[in-house]
């Protein structure tokens, strides 16, 4: 356990922040801190964390992977508390990495002779978890309810998961994988509306942009397409990635179908601000691509 | 998911609970149905009851027109795939009332497979998928290396070459990967895993010397389509892990070294950014990825930062691990050069 005192009537995670919350993206940053202030969490950096390589570097190497991964859960184990990521990939990596240790421990004990070169062990205790569970068990829905002093009444909401904290089955132990209902508790308790589509379990595309730009926009427009047609308000998801897609690339994906409308994005958290009474400047909305006109 | 703890009498023969469910079918025959409709039909499911008995006793009691195919009723066959609240299951191996109460509606909705034509009701199509797979070289072409000197010797492989393709070789081509498969959805010449699978399990076999060949079967029916979404993984009855293979044989491809694609080097720039910087040169990928093709993509993010007020980068954003990714990956490429010679050398 760390020698770091932590106030006890604050949640504290380690908060792995993945490539989604520095750089041009550092306003993510800047978002989640507040919003989780308001519901008692406190985000601790890493000291020392690593791109967990998005799946991509396992095209290579799967065992440089497993090893950089295993380093930084082994952060979180060192400052003795759980592993948060706000990203859906980086959950999906480093939980398959977790899994993977877990099941072989040939490949654990290797892993820790890789981690041994800088006098880190991996213990594979941490726990991994995500906004959807942050917020829906350890913080719960009770105290998120408490906190709402801008309750979004009657906004028609199209709620995307995305895949990679979905898919597979047992990457997450929190929910049903088939029936995750994590997202639409979290959206209830801020005052909306849930709008069922048809598109809301496919892919958004995003991790075809570089190999395969023309299919990644056709998977976008698709889903974006889907939620339009139900007339919502808006769509809100719960990865950073999709986000990107769905928000960044949304107008080139659409007039690459022939289409014309806009359909505002929200990333989770931004709209947990909102209905937490932080106003659309303090959420930095300007920032997105599609413009959120809706009057929140 | 925690198991309730039985006590023994009671585990040899579970609890048996019954359920009056609303099973909704979708029904379409071509060309005398203008489009796919659903049949209601009410019944009770018991603990216990798999989705193909349920079909079964629907067929027998109250509408013997339903169509589907199956076996053998024991997950081998790979003949009764169908989608059950839209994830693609065996219908044999598949219990009904975990679903039920999964779900919590008393009703579950049966559909065809996706991305295959539907020849009547819950029956597909897979000969198109079958196309697709005979292009990919599905068999071994022999590396005289590994073939014995006497007729009456096998040729044998170590246990490290066999767990390279062993849980491959357990496809039983129910083609549920590719019903689930964001990637055929979009684009329908995109092969789909299983077919990757087979090149991939023929590839890592060390009998073979046809894998150039066969990576450029996969390049050219998009090996680098796939989205990595990982629903193959999710719906795989075999627990085969397609997007594994996929990723395999893109490992491949690039160790062969007979393609520079926008997806190789991708996977290059991953890896080399994350050994060099513990983080991926975003600001510059676009045209690490597709070369000076990618300034537009650049220029475009660089004016939206500047609109916001904020000085674009070209400089890598660095995560403070960057210093500890240098041994790790030193260590990485020791134990794998070990491993290769040890592969190399043990039959």
């Amino acid at each position: 356990m760390s020698e770091i005192q932590y106030d006890e009537n604050k949640l504290h995670y380690a908060f792995y922040s993945g490539c989604c919350f520095q750089g041009a993206d550092a306003r993510f940053y800047d978002i989640l801190t507040q919003v989780f202030a308001k519901v008692d969490v406190e985000l601790h950096l890493f000291d020392e964390a690593v791109c967990c390589g998005a799946g991509v570097i396992e095209e290579r190497s799967e065992l440089t992977s497993l090893a950089i991964n295993a380093r930084n859960m082994a952060g979180a184990e060192k400052m003795g508390l759980p592993f948060y990521t706000p990203c859906s990939t980086c959950f999906n990596v480093i939980s398959n990495v977790q899994k993977r240790l877990k099941e072989s421990s040939k490949l654990f004990d290797q892993v820790n002779e890789i981690l041994a070169e800088e006098g880190v062990e991996y213990k594979g205790e941490c726990k991994i978890t995500h906004t959807l569970w942050m917020l829906a068990q350890d913080v719960g829905l009770e105290k998120l309810r408490e906190r709402i002093t801008n309750p979004l009444n009657g906004l028609r909401v199209a709620s995307y998961y995305g895949c990679h904290t979905r898919n597979p089955r047992d990457i997450q132990e929190y929910e049903s994988s088939d029936n995750p209902t994590s997202l639409e508790d979290i959206l209830k308790v801020l005052g909306v509306d849930i709008v069922d589509y048809d598109t809301r379990n496919d892919c958004c595309g995003y991790h075809l942009t570089w190999p395969n730009n023309d299919i990644s926009l056709k998977m976008t427009g698709s889903v974006v397409e889907g939620a339009q047609r139900q007339d919502v308000d808006l769509m809100v998801t719960s990865c950073p990635l999709c986000f990107k897609s769905l928000d960044g690339v949304q107008s080139k994906a659409v007039a690459k179908m022939g289409k014309d409308f806009q359909l505002p994005v929200l990333f989770l958290p931004e709209l947990v601000g909102l209905a937490c009474g932080m106003t659309p400047k303090d959420m930095q909305l300007e920032w997105h691509n599609v413009p959120v006109n809706v009057r929140l | 998911m925690s198991e309730k703890i039985m006590p023994e009498s009671e585990k040899i023969t579970p609890i048996r609970e019954k359920i009056l469910a609303n099973i909704r079918v979708q029904r379409y025959t071509p060309g005398k149905d203008k489009s796919p409709y659903f049949d209601n039909f009410k019944m009770e499911v018991e603990t216990g009851m798999t989705i193909l008995e349920v079909l079964r006793h629907i067929k027998n009691t109250q509408d013997s027109s339903l169509t589907f195919r199956a076996f053998c009723r024991s997950a081998i066959c790979g003949s009764c795939a169908v989608k059950v609240n839209s994830d693609s299951v065996l219908a044999c191996s598949t219990q009904l009332m975990p679903i039920l109460k999964d779900f919590g509606k008393g009703s579950v909705t049966i559909t065809p497979m996706s991305n295959m034509p539907i020849i009547r009701d819950l029956v597909v199509d897979i000969d198109p998928v079958i196309e697709k797979l005979a292009k990919m070289h599905p068999y071994l072409v022999e590396n005289r290396e590994r073939v014995p000197k006497a007729l009456e010797q096998e040729s044998l492989m170590s246990q490290k070459e066999l767990e390279k393709f062993n849980v491959m070789t357990d496809c039983i081509l129910c083609a549920a990967c590719y019903s689930a498969c964001s990637s055929v959805k979009t684009d329908s010449n995109y092969a789909g895993p299983l077919t990757i699978v087979k090149a991939y399990r023929y590839s890592a076999d060390p009998r073979d010397n046809f894998s150039s060949m066969r990576i450029q079967a996969a390049m050219d029916q998009g090996l680098w389509s796939c989205v990595q979404c990982r629903k193959c993984i999710k719906v795989c009855p075999k627990d085969i892990r397609p997007a594994d293979s996929i990723r395999n044989m893109r490992q491949i491809s690039i160790e062969v070294g007979i393609h520079d694609t926008p997806g190789s080097r991708r996977a290059r720039a991953y890896t080399d950014d994350v050994e060099n910087f513990g983080q991926v040169n975003k600001p510059m990928l676009p045209v690490i990825v597709n070369g000076t093709k990618g300034w537009a993509a650049i220029e475009a993010a660089e004016a939206g930062l500047k609109k916001h007020g904020m000085e674009p980068t070209r400089q890598v954003c660095t995560l403070p691990g960057q210093k500890v990714t240098a041994k790790i990956y030193a260590k990485v490429r020791e134990i794998e050069a070990k491993e290769k010679n040890q592969g190399e050398n043990k039959v």
